[in-house]
């Protein structure tokens, strides 16, 4: 199965096409997996609107197929940053209307944490979610984040309830994302691990997006919706 | 062009879609109007935005439903690019993009404003250029002299302040009405004295700029001198005072505009175009006066389209890495 994959929930654009192997474990092909990042340079905005479709038109001009070859489009639902989750989701829709290559939402927060899982250990997936709070999933030990339903269901925490929240899950969890970065002394200080900061675990890259979406049925793509996790009236008493 | 033109409109808070021949006949217009955001008095971007995101598919749908036509039959795609709330802008851009992308078709990047004036061309009308152009919404207000087709903006004069659809809103929610409050104001003046009040038009501000800021401050000036229960009693005298204020704000620059130019004939755009009293007056200036019906004032798609047949159309995958744009015009 041929998954196109993409996520625009923090201010990196991934965009990721693969061949999975057909079974239960989805593991990518050596045929086929590409995949393209950008990242905004520091200070400067995510230019998601500007790279997703560029990102795209690159990846599948390298395969050497077009729309007719791709089985499924993966896109990242979020959390993240609002916007970002906007132009992922209109793009994606369109290009599953226009193509008829069906569409299924990945959690940005399950894709950061299938890799960073294993080793018999806990995983906390965070995103920062400005304003000082962090959207967070979390997998126990025993479970597996490319196929469970996560023990700790995505939320927005404030710095306080994170390492209560990691220690919950498992001693020793592993912490990953934005997020992780972001609070890492919150953590730390409540025992959990963190990879390094330059640690590729903390940035989404869209191949995992393509290996969950593969395990996946396809959804009506009305039924696909960004996982917001926080009120629109929110943002309006705050204007 | 013999097919069909598809068009997506989301600068603000309708979600438009809407279907043209490349004639420039109708097929469809489809507009979603949130009506979300009365009771925050005005509108806010991000609920604005999530609402374009949740009606953008149906409303793409029925927009091709209602035109008879499927995506086979689209040859251009057009998307509004600006100005507009950036937040709501990428949803509609990006989704335009998306569609002309999976079919490698070409993508018309289109101006807000060249849409407003591109409204004219549509059949019937077919309202042809030379002439001169009023645009007043709640977003904008301009006079333009429309020469061509477009999409090149001359500007004659804009608002330095509030726009005319927003000096409405505005005195409507002073007067206890909802948002948005035009229509609510306008129904309310009918019953009272316009010349009870006198407030500013901005007569002495020479050229043919806009202000409208002034006036909404003289009627909460107004509504306190008169306090509560006299304010509250003589509120029709108050909303046809203002709303005669706003009209002639509006018709002493059209006047000058169409003086300056020579022009002969006027076309009207935006919201406020159907607003009773504002055409009667325009109807009294003694030129060919074109207002397209009330769906094709407001913010629709079927204009974008319209415009988008006089725009640039780019060849994919030109169009990919185009971003959308909150102010000013023509980036292309």
């Amino acid at each position: 199965m041929r998954v196109l994959a993409f996520d625009t929930a923090t201010a990196r654009t991934a965009v990721a096409l693969m061949d999975l192997e057909a079974g239960d474990n989805a593991r990518p092909r050596a045929v086929l997996d590409l995949a393209l990042v950008d990242d905004p340079a520091p200070g400067t905005r995510p230019g998601h609107a500007r790279l997703l479709l560029e990102l795209v038109h690159r990846l599948l001009e390298r395969s050497g197929g077009g729309w007719d070859a791709v089985d499924r489009i993966a896109a990242g639902i979020g959390p993240g940053s609002f916007t970002g989750l906007r132009i992922g989701l209109a793009t994606a829709k369109a290009l599953s209307a226009s193509s008829g290559v069906p569409l299924v939402g990945v959690s940005t927060l399950q894709a950061l944490a299938v890799p960073a899982h294993g080793r018999g250990k806990a995983t906390l997936a965070v995103i920062d979610a400005r304003r000082g709070e962090a959207f967070v999933a979390g997998w126990t030990a025993v479970q597996d984040p490319l196929t469970d339903v996560p023990a700790l269901a995505p939320q927005v925490l404030a710095p306080e309830q994170l390492a209560a929240a990691a220690a919950a899950l498992g001693a020793a969890c592993s912490v990953i994302g934005d997020g992780a970065v972001r609070f890492r002394d919150v953590f730390v200080r409540g025992g959990a691990q963190i990879p390094a900061d330059e640690s590729p675990l903390h940035r989404v890259s869209a191949r995992e997006h393509c290996r969950i979406a593969g395990l996946q049925p396809a959804a009506p793509s009305t039924s696909i919706e960004p996982a917001y996790l926080r009120a629109a009236d929110a943002e309006a008493t705050r204007a | 062009m013999t097919g069909l033109i598809l068009a997506i409109e989301t600068s603000c808070d309708d979600t438009c879609a809407a279907v043209i021949t490349g004639a420039g006949e109708i097929r469809s217009n489809v507009i979603s109007s949130q009506q979300v955001h009365d009771r925050f008095g005005g509108v806010v971007p991000e609920i604005a935005s999530r609402h374009h995101l949740a009606l953008l598919s149906p409303v793409l749908d029925e927009a091709l439903r209602a035109a008879g036509a499927t995506l086979d039959q689209v040859e251009l795609v057009a998307a509004t690019r600006g100005p507009g709330l950036v937040t709501a802008l990428v949803v509609g851009f990006s989704a335009g993009k998306g569609l002309a992308a999976a079919r490698e078709l070409p993508f018309a990047a289109v101006d807000h404003l060249h849409g407003h004036l591109a409204a004219s061309f549509l059949r019937p009308a077919e309202f042809e250029p030379p002439f001169l152009a009023l645009i007043a919404s709640g977003g904008h207000t301009l006079l333009a002299d429309v020469r061509d087709h477009g999409p090149q903006l001359r500007l004659l004069g804009q608002t330095l302040d509030d726009a005319a659809g927003e000096a409405f809103d505005k005195g409507a929610r002073l007067l206890g009405l909802g948002y948005p409050g035009g229509a609510a104001l306008e129904r309310l003046a009918a019953g009272g004295d316009p010349r009870a009040f006198a407030f500013p038009a901005a007569e002495r501000m020479p050229g043919l700029d806009f202000s409208f800021a002034g006036l909404k401050t003289a009627l909460l000036y107004k509504v306190r001198e008169l306090g509560e229960p006299e304010a509250e009693r003589r509120r029709a005298d108050l909303a046809a005072s203002y709303q005669r204020a706003i009209v002639a704000a509006l018709l002493i620059r059209v006047r000058r505009a169409l003086k300056q130019t020579g022009a002969r004939r006027l076309a009207v755009g935006g919201g406020v175009a159907a607003n009773g009293p504002l055409r009667a007056a325009l109807a009294e200036l003694g030129v060919e006066l074109e207002v397209p019906p009330p769906a094709l004032c407001t913010d629709n798609a079927a204009m974008i389209a319209s415009a988008a047949r006089y725009s640039k159309a780019l060849r994919f995958p030109a169009y990919l890495g185009l971003d959308v744009y909150a102010t000013g015009a023509q980036r292309l």
